[in-house]
């Protein structure tokens, strides 16, 4: 268990440090990608119509005219100084426009994590239990099926059943414009708003969690320690909860660790798809604009959030397997 | 509960479930394709555009939509939720041309001049003018008694300021137009603003609206930073909307300026601009009633809309993000094929324009004759040569300059360098010019890939753009046919078109201050351009605007779409 191990806080340390070239590395690579790649922020700094002088004094302006390796040193030196730099779109510090989007997301994830790993872990225990029977094949099925519709059509079918046709939920926000709700309704107000996007992005992770708890609880079950747990006569349930599943975890809890990128990707769909205020579809917009402050801030922040991701995983391991220790 | 029975419990409610959402799948009707291409903040081409040809004028608040009851008196009261389909970030709008600043921005400044409903200059903030006989001393009276929306006097000083300080220097258009003509900027008295020009300039009054010239507070700006000065998240304004609240990513609010100079406008309290960046979602959101407004519908969801009794459906042809646009073929003059005369014809002929209008552009719009949209009806003419789709002539002409056919049937292979907005159109055109012989390659990119590529990198054979004409030809016609634009800027003359007369009857065009000398001079430079199609025009672009019919009154033609709408007492 954290409590049992003195270590843990030298490990995390560690760990954050290591993380530091990890994170500048992905900003260098990002920086030459966005660089090289064809387009040019000169329409979105410039506007249109403008004379070629005008122009190149814009480039001017914003440093854009330096030689890129020059433009990358300046860049990091500026990072490392705390100073992301001013969005070109936004016109205003780039940390301004991220943290104004970083709420959304996080709920709009965070949910939909929450949903497609309950959900995920309920339908690969069924299918396990019930491994080879019809229920089995329906779920593989239905969840396969599920997963290969493409995120932003599947928002387009959820949108058209239960906010056109049902009416049971609103079509796009994350609240209701024509009113100004407060306290509990405000709160409810956005859940209504919550369910279509998260259910989305949920069902987008459902099938690989649900296979994956499929296959891993099926290995467990097939294990001599729950043949013993069963011998000793424990409920089924006990077996099930205390023994197997949670067994069963440890390369689920990996995959889910491992897969906020993804998840990321899918926020950006479902958030364009439903006018949700998130950073997935902020990052959307900058890399279509060419707002390289702004793609840049994005890129760092997810690839600490990657970091972060991995070492919560490493640490949840040590709850479900007391035998995993960072010391 | 033994374990066996909660899970084929649980399992009952999860295929439950999961039929509820096949059988939702089943019945509703399949997303609606579309050719909506990711086309973020284009400042040249405003999602949407413009002009009919057999269509009366589109007269905006006046013009009654077919299917509606009769007109009722306006009211007040009401709030509007108008979709958005990108995030405006700032709201500064005399430091930019972008739409998405200037769709809500529009409703919250003024002009020195106005627009009527054909583009027409019109009092704004400027009650009347005097232009002196050698057309270069133009004399503006101000309204007078007009507050800033915090209470503070607007004067001259703030039309002074706007322009010295940032339009002459930030705004694109405005600048590169403005600058190297406008020797001074005066103001005698706190109601009178003088601009004096180098040499007699007779476009003045149709570049002086809010999309072209809004005037920005003094008191607010001087002396700061103003690219990036954080007055932008909450503009000052005479408009007839004052800001409320701006939230990243998810809406702005306006509500009713009570001291608007316009006595009893505007009719609306509030107005909310709701961001929703996809076009489906847009319209579905216009059909079930969470917005009240789209300023475009894309052109696979018109039919549908159109049905909708609730719905009203205006064309219009202008607005925040540019007016009289004309959807444009670029070829590279600068190589072959499209360096000889014959070819471009050949080229021009092969193309069946009528198809690709109704087939990709939904009708909306009508065929191009020419550089100047015929929605500017002053200086438009049709009398100009033809070139009706004749493949048979196409071919010949292509013979005749020596590209024969090779053995597989091809006479030559083009790249099509598009943004993916274009695709559609690329596919079409593919078809119709293998009739011809001409293998045409897509290459489909970003947005702005393809700027870069075609304007900057001049990296292309054949591109494509909106180009918008403006509420003038020295605005946004210009500029794509003079030989001084050829270079690497956004939406210049990307063909890099050369002609001296052409160049030299811009520049009388604009010395000239009579509109008629001035129209018979565009109508001159029509008929040369198209002697030598240095670009092909496609269409005349004009986009539906669509509403809840529980409103009316909306300008769908000019930036300031809002000021006279109202909420119908009926309905």
């Amino acid at each position: 268990m954290i409590g049992a191990q003195p270590h843990l806080g030298f490990y995390v340390a560690r760990r954050l440090l290591q993380a530091v070239p990890l994170v500048l590395g992905v900003l260098v690579i990002t920086f030459v990608l966005i660089h090289v790649a064809p387009g040019d922020p000169i329409t979105i700094l410039a506007g249109d119509g403008g004379d070629a002088a005008y122009y190149e004094e814009m480039r001017a302006r914003f440093g854009l005219d330096r030689p890129l390796p020059e433009q990358l040193v300046r860049y990091i030196a500026e990072v490392a100084r705390g100073n992301f730099g001013y969005s070109f779109r936004y016109q205003q510090p780039v940390y301004n426009v991220v943290f104004a989007h970083v709420p959304a997301t996080l709920l709009l994830m965070g949910t939909a994590l929450l949903l497609s790993t309950s959900l995920g872990l309920l339908l690969g225990t069924l299918a396990a239990l019930r491994s080879r029977s019809p229920l089995d094949h329906s779920i593989t099925a239905g969840t396969s099926a599920i997963d290969a519709i493409p995120v932003f059509w599947l928002g387009q079918l959820l949108m058209l059943a239960f906010a056109v046709k049902l009416g049971v939920f609103p079509i796009q926000g994350m609240r209701s414009v024509r009113y100004d709700y407060t306290g509990i309704r405000g709160v409810l107000d956005i859940l209504h708003h919550l369910a279509l996007p998260a259910l989305t992005l949920a069902l987008a992770q459902l099938a690989l969690i649900a296979r994956l708890t499929r296959t891993s609880l099926r290995q467990v079950l097939a294990e001599d320690f729950i043949r013993t747990a069963r011998a000793k006569g424990l409920a089924e349930r006990m077996v099930l909860w205390r023994h197997a599943l949670r067994n069963a975890l440890l390369p689920i809890v990996t995959v889910i660790g491992g897969h906020i990128g993804v998840l990321l990707t899918g926020a950006a769909l479902t958030e364009t798809i439903f006018a949700w205020p998130g950073l997935g579809r902020l990052l959307l917009d900058s890399v279509l604009s060419r707002d390289y402050p702004l793609i840049m801030a994005i890129f760092i922040l997810v690839s600490a959030m990657v970091v972060l991701a991995n070492l919560l995983t490493d640490l949840i391991y040590t709850l479900l397997d007391p035998r995993v220790r960072y010391d | 509960m033994d374990l066996h029975s909660t899970v084929r419990r649980m399992s009952v409610v999860i295929l439950t479930l999961l039929a509820l959402i096949l059988a939702a799948c089943g019945s509703s009707q399949p997303p609606a394709g579309g050719d909506q291409g990711a086309q973020p903040t284009a400042p040249t081409s405003p999602p949407v555009a413009q002009p009919q040809p057999t269509a009366p004028p589109m007269a905006g608040a006046e013009q009654q939509p077919t299917g509606t009851a009769a007109p009722s008196d306006p009211q007040q009261g009401g709030t509007l939720v108008v979709a958005h389909t990108s995030d405006p970030g700032s709201l500064n709008p005399a430091i930019t041309t972008a739409f998405n600043v200037h769709f809500v921005t529009d409703q919250i400044f003024n002009g020195l001049v106005g627009l009527d409903d054909q583009l027409n200059p019109v009092p704004e903030l400027a009650a009347s003018w005097e232009v002196s006989e050698d057309g270069k001393v133009y004399t503006f009276n101000l309204q007078p008694n007009v507050t800033w929306h915090d209470g503070q006097p607007f004067t001259s000083a703030d039309v002074k300021f706007s322009f010295e300080e940032a339009l002459l220097k930030f705004h694109s258009r405005t600048k590169a137009g403005l600058e190297p003509v406008l020797e001074a900027i005066e103001t005698p008295d706190a109601n009178t603003v003088v601009f004096r020009f180098k040499q007699p300039y007779g476009p003045l009054l149709q570049r002086l609206d809010v999309v072209e010239a809004p005037i920005i507070p003094k008191h607010i700006y001087e002396g700061k930073d103003i690219q990036q000065d954080p007055a932008h998240l909450t503009p000052i304004g005479t408009g007839p909307f004052r800001f409320v609240e701006y939230v990243k990513g998810d809406h702005v609010t306006l509500e009713r300026n009570p001291n608007y100079f316009r006595e009893g406008l505007p009719y609306l309290d509030r107005v909310i601009f709701r961001i929703i960046p996809d076009a489906n979602t847009a319209a579905l959101a216009l059909e079930q009633g969470e917005v009240d407004f789209l300023f475009s519908v894309q052109g696979s969801d018109i039919e549908r809309l159109r049905q909708d009794a609730d719905l009203t459906l205006v064309p219009g042809f202008g607005g925040s993000g540019g007016s009289l646009c004309q959807i444009t073929l670029i070829p590279n003059l600068t190589k072959e094929p499209f360096n000889t005369l014959e070819a471009r014809q050949a080229f021009y002929h092969a193309l069946d324009r009528e198809f690709i209008l109704e087939r990709v552009y939904f009708g909306q719009g009508s065929v191009s004759t020419g550089p100047i949209s015929r929605q500017m009806s002053w200086a438009y003419t049709p009398e100009v040569q033809a070139y009706p789709y004749d493949p048979t002539l196409a071919n010949e002409l292509l013979d005749q300059v020596g590209y024969q056919r090779g053995s597989d049937g091809n006479r030559f292979t083009i790249r099509f360098t598009h943004a993916s907005s274009f695709a559609r159109l690329g596919e079409v055109m593919r078809d119709q010019l293998k009739e011809v012989g001409i293998n045409l390659e897509l290459e489909s990119m970003d947005f702005n890939a393809a700027v870069d590529k075609v304007f900057i990198q001049k990296d292309f054979d054949l591109g494509v753009a909106s180009y918008c004409n403006g509420p003038d030809p020295e605005i946004g016609v210009r500029r794509v046919y003079v030989s001084s634009n050829i270079g690497p800027i956004p939406f210049s003359n990307g063909a890099s078109y050369r002609n001296d007369q052409v160049d030299q009857l811009f520049d009388q065009a604009a010395t000239t201050i009579d509109r008629d000398q001035r129209a018979e001079i565009y109508r001159q430079i029509q008929k040369i351009i198209v002697d030598d199609v240095p670009y092909f025009w496609i269409v005349d672009s004009e986009g539906f605007r669509a509403y809840r019919s529980n409103f009316e009154g909306f300008r769908v033609s000019v930036g300031p779409f809002l000021e006279t709408a109202f909420r119908r007492a009926d309905r």
